[in-house]
């Protein structure tokens, strides 16, 4: 809502600063988002005579004009040419400063000095009309300031109101809010008026959808003078809240809205036929409208109409053909209560908004209809010459009343905290407009059935709290004995994350949707179908992942794109996966979805409420390395990705766990494998399958990864303390040869069982293939550490390293080298 | 006697060399020669015993005599040369302390996950728990619990993504409110910090978001409880001098709602030209409020016996805010020369 601070002044006198007065307003009611500047920001405007006019003598498209200010004769350099000898115009000053804060200067314009601008009417802020000087009428006299008839600058406030506060969209619901909260009275504007001319009754009226129209009202204004204009103080004020004059009809009718926030529409009363019809569209029901489009209707949305052709679509936007217009002299206005609902809905299959039906969707008080159709009427009366019938016809079969809502001070003091006081109470609810009793700590307030907002306590609590200011609330915390925490799985997801930080990956949070290509390129089988959005922003956003890889690979390409080859990402995130409704539950599902109901007899709430969501989520911790992972130093060799560095952060994340080879689409055959922790499968690793890189545009070389169930990972394994003995290791190598394709993992893990007391530790510390090694085998070096209770004897040692050996021979066919 | 004099000379001698020595290894050889086992000096205190018994003591004094006085030398010389040698070696092994040192690997965590974290240890502090809830939710968990009902006009503006029927991707993190207050009893304390999606993109919108909101629900609890959080929290994440202030706003699930502003935490509201908060002196920090009524009604909670509050922040703003980060679009690319910088 713009609100222009002049007008506001008409309703409600307030010695505030604008800075003073949106503090105000934004610490009491509503947020205050901008404020706008138009015309003269200071200085002066005076009205002038044109005294000679005529061409520049050096520019062709310059005038100069003599202009008397009043016994003071200035020369002006103009760009307009529609001033004339004779012609009153207004004339701004050099030193005064404008809206957009330029300060006008004396000035030489092509070698002649200009004392001033004469101005348009965009200029002083009236309207958009930049096309020639404003020509004042007989009634300016020359010499004084113009802002002794019209503001010649104006400040707007524009109010982001709330979406219960449909009163405030117009100025006198503001003037009675600023009213409130200044402690101040506001004036509503009197309406008197004499009748006469034809009566309204001519026309009927029939309501035929009750329930999309509570109220629906009509008064005939005959006698127009055609073709006219507002006054400019009304074109300006309608200009300044953000509204386009048009003619004097028009403009009433939209100032009118403007000023009690309820809309109105006026019909050109010849083109009415027989009377009007409050319907809803017919099937197929087309109109063309004010703004040029032709709408397709459907039978929800509700129409005007007379007996002949629908004339407006209801509270949104009217037809061309009922348009008032230059030759309108006898019209009907409607002021009428719409279902806020059905307007929002209509406004929103049609996708037009209008400044009429933001303010019907909202849901008006169908008592403030009276006043807008009066308010119309007069100043039609004033303006335009227009006659106002003696009758109105109205639909207004059930009549709405102010309500009481109750009021405990206690329970005020409870929720706000802070005292409140019985008659402070008392007044700011009054200045909203509530008849208020009070006993004891307990008020009953009646609402005005323009504050359709309040309804309980609660509300009331709000008022008073607001209008008290929330200033005077003061900072307590509250005393809870309850010990706060994370829980350990919760904990779990916070060390992993830095753990993977610690070892050089970047956290990255990545979209859960994406394009359907996804699980092509990822080659991942048909028929398992994701959970798909059914309003996707695009088609590239439709399908939820059922994994996080591809979102990582697409970032991935993009830093490659971006020259950035190298480097580590990881995310936490969800995965989802379609669960199918369980048989014949589809409607139980759905009830459940829309209301929480689990109304199944005989059903776990738990599992209904699990497999009635048909989607199941998990948790997981994926990761893509791309290029050198860890850039090579002057004294550091280079780290390139690749399935043995991503394998070593899953050795980190999940402590103990087994790996095997497992094909998996989209990974390279022979270097991928799935992890496991006992026996369950914990997630993936390995390099990337060259034509899936492809597919992502990844080019730079291997892309190693992995992705796990955030359950099977524990990052920092519960500790427990080990004996240890002060007797050295002994530190033994044995190199064999095998068969290539021996899994070293089985080697290491064949040696753990042969049951060593001595053996403290055995690892692989070279792999071999190559001229020193028979085709087809290759060369396993491995370290093994042996500890006794005592310093253990070479025999000893060697006895077990024999065993070893032994069990190698047996179970690898490994042969000992060097021997 | 012969002996006697053989020694000193001995002694001038191995004093010459000792001082002649350019090395701890010539040291160690003028050692060898007039100490070691086979030198002159030694053999004269080996055949000590063969001389004449008023001899004895004489020749044997002044032996051991010179035996320590070389001894001595050698010592000090030795300390000298070594102290030298020492000396140079450690200039030998001097570096150029200008390159860089072994290259340790360093990641980064997300920047709204690191104020995400941040903010929930505060809370923690304060006796919180952190709930979690599904992101594929119920129109009954995101919508009607949260006293939007069917066609409300807030939930357009919400901009939802749906699903299958009656399933939308949540739109903020409250029904994970709904599920907390609907699990327990009161009194309630938690944080629920998540991922939330909007139908929207544009520079200062993505269509998915965080959220950080906060519920507690207990006897007694105010506005002014509220506003105490809210301003703890503030001065925990923008410095101690951080001011707050409420102002009245409206939410379907609060009642009375507000906003929460803070004072800037650059300009302190002193500077027209700044930044960040534009020279308003004040940074929109979220909304929050006393819970409606309703809603405490509707997860069987008595709103005569209990009174609660709930608040809701942008992590993603605040961590703009925080790091100046220009673009919110940013936080979701995956882009490492954006993710490096955290």
């Amino acid at each position: 809502m713009r609100v222009p601070l002049s007008w506001l002044r008409e309703y409600v006198d307030f010695d505030l600063s604008v800075d003073e007065l949106v503090k105000a307003i934004s610490l009491h009611s509503q947020e205050v988002d901008g404020i706008h500047r138009l015309g003269v920001l200071d200085g002066e405007v005076v009205v002038g005579e044109v005294v000679e006019f005529g061409p520049h003598p050096n520019a062709d498209r310059l005038s100069v004009a003599k202009v008397d200010l009043g016994g003071q004769e200035v020369q002006i350099v103009a760009g307009a040419p529609n001033p004339y000898p004779g012609a009153r115009v207004p004339v701004v000053l050099p030193g005064s400063v404008m809206a957009d804060g330029t300060k006008l200067r004396k000035a030489k314009l092509r070698g002649l000095e200009s004392n001033g601008m004469m101005m348009s009417e965009r200029e002083l802020g009236i309207s958009n009309d930049h096309s020639g000087i404003l020509l004042l009428d007989e009634s300016y006299e020359v010499g004084r300031q113009v802002a002794e008839y019209f503001p010649v600058g104006e400040t707007v406030l524009e109010l982001d109101v709330n979406p219960n506060r449909p009163d405030l969209w117009g100025m006198i619901g503001v003037a009675r809010e600023l009213a409130a909260i200044l402690g101040t009275d506001f004036r509503i504007p009197d309406i008197s008026f004499e009748t006469g001319g034809p009566p309204t009754a001519d026309y009927g009226l029939r309501v035929e959808a009750e329930d999309l129209c509570p109220r629906y009202d009509l008064r005939r204004v005959s006698n127009i003078s055609p073709g006219g204009r507002a006054p400019l103080e009304m074109r300006r004020r309608i200009f300044a809240a953000g509204m386009r004059p048009i003619n004097a009809i028009v403009d009433i009718s939209n100032f009118t809205m403007l000023e009690t926030g309820q809309p109105n529409h006026v019909f050109d009363a010849s083109r009415v036929r027989e009377g009007i019809v409050v319907r809803r569209a017919k099937p197929a029901e087309k109109m063309k409208l004010l703004d040029g489009t032709t709408r397709d209707l459907d039978t929800d949305m509700l129409v005007i109409a007379d007996e002949e052709r629908g004339l407006v679509i209801a509270g949104v936007m009217g037809a061309e053909d009922a348009e008032v217009g230059n030759e309108t002299t006898d019209v009907l206005i409607e002021v009428a209560t719409f279902a806020g609902q059905s307007i929002f809905g209509t406004s929103a299959r049609l996708a037009l908004r209008t400044d009429a039906s933001g303010r019907n969707e909202r849901g008006l008080d169908p008592n403030m209809v009276p006043f807008a159709r009066d308010r119309v009427a007069s100043l039609l009366a004033e303006h335009a010459g227009g006659t106002i019938a003696s009758d109105t016809l109205s639909h207004y079969p059930e009549p709405v009343d102010s309500w009481e809502a109750p009021l405990r001070l206690g329970r005020a003091e409870l929720l706000l905290g802070i005292p409140v006081e019985r008659d402070e109470a008392v007044g700011k609810l009054e200045a909203l407009g509530c008849g208020v009793q009070a006993e004891d700590g307990r008020i009953s307030a009646s609402i005005p059935t323009f504050r359709r907002d309040l309804r309980r306590e609660a509300d009331l609590i709000e008022e008073v709290g607001r209008l008290f200011g929330l200033g005077r609330v003061p900072e307590e915390l509250p005393k809870t004995s309850l010990s706060g925490g994370l829980t350990p799985a919760q904990q779990k997801v916070r060390t992993l994350r830095r753990l993977l930080a610690d070892l050089g990956l970047a956290e990255a949070i990545t979209y859960p949707f994406g394009p359907d290509r996804w699980r092509r390129d990822l080659s991942l089988e048909s028929g398992h179908e994701p959970p798909t959005l059914a309003n996707p922003l695009s088609a590239q956003a439709r399908e939820m992942r059922s994994m996080l890889l591809p979102g990582l690979l697409d970032a991935a390409a993009r830093n490659e794109a971006f020259g950035v080859e190298s480097g580590a990402i990881f995310e936490v995130g969800r995965v989802f996966e379609a669960r199918p409704l369980p048989e014949g539950k589809r409607d139980a599902a759905l009830h459940f979805r829309l209301t929480g109901e689990l109304n199944q007899p005989g059903t776990d709430a738990e599992d209904g409420a699990s497999s009635f969501m048909g989607v199941e989520e998990n948790q997981r911790v994926g990761g893509v390395l791309t290029g050198a992972i860890q850039p090579g130093g002057w004294n550091a060799p280079v780290r390139r990705a690749g399935f043995f560095e991503a394998k070593g952060i899953v050795e980190r994340l999940v402590p103990g766990a087994s790996f095997s080879p497992e094909v998996r689409p989209f990974l390279h055959p022979g270097r991928s494998a799935v992890v496991r922790a006992g026996d369950a499968a914990a997630g993936w690793v390995g390099e990337l399958h060259p034509e899936t890189a492809e597919k992502f545009d990844l080019s730079g070389g291997p892309v190693a990864a992995f992705e796990l169930d955030l359950a099977f990972c524990d990052p920092d394994p519960a500790p427990r303390f080990q004996p240890f003995t002060n007797v050295p290791a002994v530190s033994r190598d044995l190199a064999v040869v095998v068969d290539s394709g021996v899994p070293a993992g089985d080697m290491l893990a064949a040696v753990g069982k042969t049951g060593s007391t001595m053996l403290a530790g055995a690892r692989v510390f070279d792999v071999y293939e190559g001229a020193q090694v028979p085709e087809g085998k290759k060369s396993v070096a491995l370290r093994f550490a042996f500890r006794g209770e005592e310093t253990l004897t070479d025999e000893a040692v060697n006895g077990e390293l024999d065993r070893i050996s032994l069990c190698l021979r047996e179970s690898f066919g490994a042969e000992v080298r060097g021997d | 006697m012969a002996v006697i004099e053989r020694i000193n000379e001995l002694e001038s001698e191995a004093l010459a060399a000792v001082s002649g020595a350019g090395s701890t290894g010539d040291l160690e050889s003028v050692r060898v020669r007039y100490l070691g086992r086979s030198a002159e000096l030694t053999e004269i205190k080996k055949g000590i015993g063969t001389l004449p018994v008023d001899e004895r003591k004489q020749v044997g004094g002044a032996a051991n005599r010179v035996s320590r006085s070389l001894e001595a030398a050698i010592g000090s010389r030795s300390q000298d040369l070594a102290g030298g040698e020492r000396e140079k070696r450690l200039r030998e092994e001097a570096v150029d302390v200008t390159l860089p040192g072994v290259p340790y690997p360093k990641g980064s965590l997300h920047p709204t996950l690191r104020i995400i974290d941040d903010v929930v240890d505060f809370f923690v502090g304060l006796g919180y728990r952190i709930a979690e809830g599904p992101e594929v939710e119920t129109d009954y968990y995101n919508f009607t619990a949260l006293n939007i009902p069917p066609e409300h006009p807030a939930r357009t503006m919400q901009d939802t993504f749906f699903l299958d029927d009656g399933l939308v991707l949540r739109t903020h993190t409250s029904p994970v409110q709904i599920r907390t207050m609907l699990s327990q009893e009161p009194p309630v304390y938690v944080v629920c910090p998540g991922r939330t999606y909007r139908r929207d993109s544009d520079p200062t919108h993505t269509p998915m978001f965080n959220q950080i909101e906060g519920l507690a629900v207990d006897h007694g609890l105010s506005l002014a409880h509220l506003k105490g959080t809210l301003a703890a929290m503030a001065r925990h994440t923008f410095g101690e001098g951080a001011v707050t202030r409420l102002r009245p706003s409206y939410f379907q699930f609060t009642e009375p709602s507000v906003e929460m502003d803070v004072s800037c935490f650059v300009c302190g509201g002193a500077d027209q030209n700044c930044k960040v908060c534009k020279g308003a002196g004040w940074l929109e920090m979220g909304g929050a409020g006393m819970v409606d009524p309703a809603v405490l009604s509707e997860v069987g909670y008595d709103p005569e016996e209990f009174t609660g509050f709930a608040f809701g922040f942008g992590p993603d703003r605040m961590a703009m805010v925080k790091y100046g980060v220009p673009d919110l679009r940013l936080f979701f690319e995956g882009d490492l020369r954006f993710l490096r910088q955290f």
